[in-house]
């Protein structure tokens, strides 16, 4: 709000400088939170030491590094158990023994994630809160870590740790009735998912703390490196992706191959943020109104109709326009066993460059019964309430 | 109320606004952005003569304009609103979803 006095002035310019330095914080840790760049393993590598040294112990004996987070989880059950795993797991043992790390010959030793990583968290926002106040450190975590966070933690690192958790579950669930010994490697890697450090992910909340000095080793290794795992003897540090795909929310989308993809071959198909199977995706570009229709499962028959198209699937299953008024149209098409799919079809407001206008198309619930009403939908308002003077 | 693509500007009355509000924080190009495409880089940008973009100090996504001059919402696919002064809440537009509901981004 504006400012009267000339101190108030002063005050306000100096607000202001330290809003644009905050939101340059902001973008260059979420940069960080996204690179595809290969790792930094000198520059990682002394960050662990750093972080192991304010947590005040000596440093680990081994710093050991695999191709993706999955690697990782899996690498460090393999560790912990001894166990060498099947062939699909061949290529995270053999790059363990490369480094001279065979299961079951070396100590890992407890987990020191609780003091490498969550204590001097807690420290530098302790810092923080104390120096800025509660609503000041409020207002400096929205202008730097809200972004950061929704983007890497929200899109990305949780839909990673639940893919590879499913992953690791189907395997035991696979295995059901098997030996103990067999289940062994799967259950121990689900709890070293828990263990997991986020590295670059951990660009997330580092974008409230910067450099602070709490933080500065977990710094350094999330501006090098991808998901880590630190216990008393040994660290295993992992690569960040080679690619990472998303659409205009940040979720991860890609309809060519995987959304997420690490260096040793580990990838995430999605679409629009959920995560599908690689052979739901290898389907996607040969789909059918018949194909879609005959889907059983109601999320994957979603992906493939926003894959199709709506405005296709409306087009060549025959559906059937219910009502137009001045907001657009709506349009109904039942899906057996499931609930019918309306949707609105709205004409964008400015033309596009060669003057025509674009349209588009939005589901609304099924209880929709006009175009205005679905478009009031939304926006959360009622059919009444909604009455804009100007679209653009 | 206007509509910009996927933004909804509706005028409330200033007794509306909730109290304590702070304003929100901007871009690095010190911008007020409603809304941010991240594929495209896109953005719902408001500009002007004494005006603010609020939110509350813990809900950063709930926006507020406050417009004590003039207002002016510029975006990349869209043409501007001219925004007279008054207060206004900010609604992001989303679509249904089957057990969910999501934002939408233009």
């Amino acid at each position: 709000m504006s400012e009267q006095t000339t101190s108030g002035t002063a005050s306000a310019a100096r607000r202001h400088d330290d809003d644009i330095r905050l939101a340059e914080q902001g973008e260059r840790w979420l940069a960080t939170g996204l690179s595809c760049e290969p790792a930094d393993r000198a520059g990682a590598e002394a960050g662990v030491r750093i972080a192991y040294a304010l947590a005040g112990l000596p440093a680990p004996r081994h710093i050991l590094w695999l191709g993706s987070p999955a690697a990782g989880a899996l690498g460090v059950a393999m560790l912990r158990t001894g166990q060498r795993g099947g062939r699909r797991d061949e290529h995270i043992r053999q790059a363990l023994e490369a480094q001279g790390a065979r299961p079951g010959e070396l100590e890992l030793g407890r987990s020191v994630r609780p003091k490498v990583r969550t204590r001097p968290w807690a420290q530098a926002r302790a810092a923080l809160t104390a120096k800025l106040g509660g609503t000041g450190f409020a207002r400096h975590w929205a202008a730097t870590a809200r972004r950061p966070w929704q983007q890497l933690t929200d899109q990305l690192a949780t839909p990673l740790r639940t893919r590879i958790d499913a992953d690791l579950a189907g395997r035991l669930s696979a295995r059901a009735g098997q030996t103990d010994q067999v289940a062994e490697l799967p259950q121990a890697a689900r709890e070293a998912l828990l263990d997991a450090i986020g590295g670059q992910h951990d660009a997330a909340w580092l974008a409230a703390f910067d450099s602070h000095p709490d933080v500065d080793g977990l710094a350094r290794v999330a501006g090098s490196a991808g998901w880590w795992w630190a216990f008393e003897h040994v660290a295993v540090l992992t690569e960040r992706p080679v690619a990472v795909h998303r659409d205009n929310l940040g979720r991860l989308h890609h309809g060519d191959g995987p959304a997420l993809f690490y260096p040793d071959g580990f990838g995430l198909h999605a679409w629009s943020g959920m995560p599908i199977t690689a052979e739901v995706a290898a389907e996607l570009p040969h789909l059918t109104v018949e194909r879609i229709r005959g889907e059983g499962n109601a999320e994957m028959r979603r992906v493939m109709l926003e894959h199709f198209g709506f405005d296709r699937y409306l087009r060549e299953s025959g559906a059937s326009k219910t009502q137009s008024d001045e907001c657009g149209t709506l349009w109904r098409v039942t899906l057996p066993g499931d609930e019918p799919l309306v949707m609105v079809e709205v004409l964008n407001s400015s033309p596009e460059p060669d003057g025509t206008f674009r349209t588009y198309f939005l589901r609304v619930p099924p209880t929709i019964r006009t175009a205005r009403a679905g478009v009031a939908w939304t926006f959360d308002l009622t059919e009444e309430e909604y009455v804009p003077l100007q679209q653009t | 109320m206007f509509r910009q693509g996927d933004v909804l500007v509706v005028p409330i009355a200033r007794e509306e606004l909730p109290e304590g509000l702070m304003d929100a924080p901007r871009d690095r190009r010190n911008r007020m952005v409603l809304a941010l495409g991240e594929a495209t880089g896109h953005a719902h940008v408001l500009t002007g003569e004494r005006a603010s973009m609020l939110c509350p100090p813990d809900e950063p996504g709930r926006l507020y304009l406050l417009i004590e001059g003039y207002g002016r919402l510029a975006h990349e696919e869209h043409g501007p609103i001219a925004l007279a002064p008054g207060a206004y809440k900010v609604v992001r537009q989303r679509e249904y979803f089957p057990g969910a509901i999501r934002p939408v981004a233009d």
